[in-house]
């Protein structure tokens, strides 16, 4: 216990610590939940620069929460004003071209398809679900980062999942 | 198992052998696989982390000063209230000084109503938020002083100190001339820790280092109060540069003997009367030219 004491946020180790710990889903969370166009990178960078400025504040097992509610706000803030049109990274281009052009146009409608269909999904649906997929990450480290249970998380993805096959039938 | 259980577990990365095969055998199983690997290409751009660390930190140093403004804030004007509080102490407590140019005098009130003719080119220093605890004044030339009664006054001179028990009183300090008359009351001297009783019309006179004692002073204030310096058995170069300081000129002497004693007096108003008080007496001839005086002997 004493020791939460004294690796308090303020110190700069124990801030670069925490930085390396969870910057990087924190920007994955911004990416899926938001796009890229309302540069979640910035917004990490300003989450962790209140949480500095709060650092007296914020125990460090409080940090994480911290900065994933005012990242998250500070998101909402921009968001609210518009509304959310997902661009998801574009197709990379394929390492291998043996592929008929046919199936090439297949492949580019499907993607366009899931572009639009991932941006009908929830918020909540889209980040449990891209974090789980794309990033690999367990139902229990997504409820852990969300502050939610691992049921809730898995019921959204696989509430996400759903959606998705719908949506891509339909268009 | 379900197919809601067995995609989970999918997802999950939990299906074991048995789980896979029954996975694959999904009637969406290809769609699946196609819509999980198409989702690859919509991952993030590769967040550099080390690189974001460097510049949160820059952020954060480079704001530590703004952050920091309201005690910054404070301590400005902490330091602000501090100088004009340590100005007002100093300006309060600051000695109050009075100084007569040549051919100037001056009356000045003590806090206790006590008061002091300071003749020309004098300089009084004294304290006024120390004067209940102590009466003191400094002294550099020539000063009368009429002392109310009270505790102890003292008049500190670069010769000696005049101590005084409420009275009136002359203290004349110039080079190489320390004079001190009693007009009323009793007036301590302390001179070379020594001290000497003043009575009234006692003089104490100290005279290139030496005590001379003298007549008794006869006059209840002294002359130059009266626009007048008077002198008895001194030597002249005393009455020169007296003279040279109520006048604010200079006085060549050419052919006298300046250790000669005088005795007489001459005034402050008249430049011209009072040249011939002092001249005429010893038969010395005197010339003007602009600011300086030509004395000479005969």
């Amino acid at each position: 216990m004493p020791k939460s004491i004294q690796d308090h946020v303020c110190e700069e180790h124990m801030f670069s610590s925490i930085f390396n710990k969870y910057a990087k889903d924190l920007h994955n969370f911004l990416y899926y939940k938001f796009g890229e166009q309302l540069h979640p990178k910035d917004k990490v960078q300003e989450a962790f620069v209140k949480l500095w400025e709060n650092c007296a504040k914020v125990t460090p097992d409080k940090a994480k929460s911290f900065v994933f509610t005012t990242a998250n706000n500070l998101m909402l803030n921009e968001a609210a004003h518009q509304k959310v049109i997902l661009k998801y990274q574009a197709t990379k281009p394929k390492s291998y071209t043996n592929e008929t052009p046919e199936f090439l146009m297949q492949e580019n409608e499907y993607h366009k398809k899931l572009q639009l269909a991932l941006a009908n999904l929830t918020d909540a649906q889209r980040e449990a679900f891209l974090m789980n997929r794309v990033e690999g990450k367990r139902f229990k480290e997504i409820a852990e980062l969300l502050d939610i249970s691992t049921k809730a998380v898995e019921k959204r993805i696989y509430g996400a999942l759903e959606k998705l096959r719908k949506d891509i039938k339909e268009l | 198992m379900e197919r809601e259980q067995l995609i989970s577990k999918w997802f999950n990365n939990e299906l074991n052998d048995q789980e896979l095969e029954a996975f694959k055998k999904l009637e969406d199983y290809n769609d699946l696989i196609q819509l999980n690997q198409a989702l690859q290409t919509f991952k993030s751009e590769e967040y550099d982390t080390a690189e974001a660390l460097d510049q949160v930190l820059n952020t954060i140093n480079s704001s530590k000063k703004e952050t920091g403004s309201w005690t910054k804030y404070i301590i400005r004007i902490a330091a602000v209230l501090a100088i004009c509080f340590s100005l007002y102490y100093y300006t309060t407590t600051l000695d109050t000084t009075y100084t007569t140019d040549i051919s100037e005098k001056t009356y000045v009130e003590l806090p206790d109503q006590s008061t002091v003719n300071l003749n020309t080119k004098s300089t009084l220093v004294f304290n006024k938020s120390d004067w209940k605890k102590e009466r003191e004044v400094n002294l550099s030339g020539e000063a009368f002083f009429k002392v109310a009664k009270g505790s102890s006054f003292h008049v500190k001179t670069k010769t000696g100190i005049v101590t005084v028990y409420g009275t009136q009183f002359n203290v004349k300090q110039r080079e190489q001339f320390f004079e001190v008359i009693c007009y009323e009351g009793l007036v301590g001297v302390t001179y070379n820790s020594q001290e000497t009783k003043l009575k009234p019309g006692d003089r104490f006179l100290i005279l290139d280092g030496k005590f001379i004692a003298n007549e008794k002073e006869k006059n209840l204030e002294p002359s130059w109060l009266n626009d007048e310096s008077t002198f008895k058995s001194l030597p002249y170069k005393q009455v020169i540069t007296e003279f040279e300081r109520q006048y604010g000129i200079t006085i060549n002497l050419v052919n006298i003997d300046e250790n000669q004693l005088f005795t007489g007096s001459f005034t402050h108003t008249n430049l011209d009367v009072a040249l011939k008080s002092i001249t005429v007496p010893l038969h010395i001839n005197y010339s003007k030219t602009n600011n300086t005086i030509t004395l000479k002997g005969e």
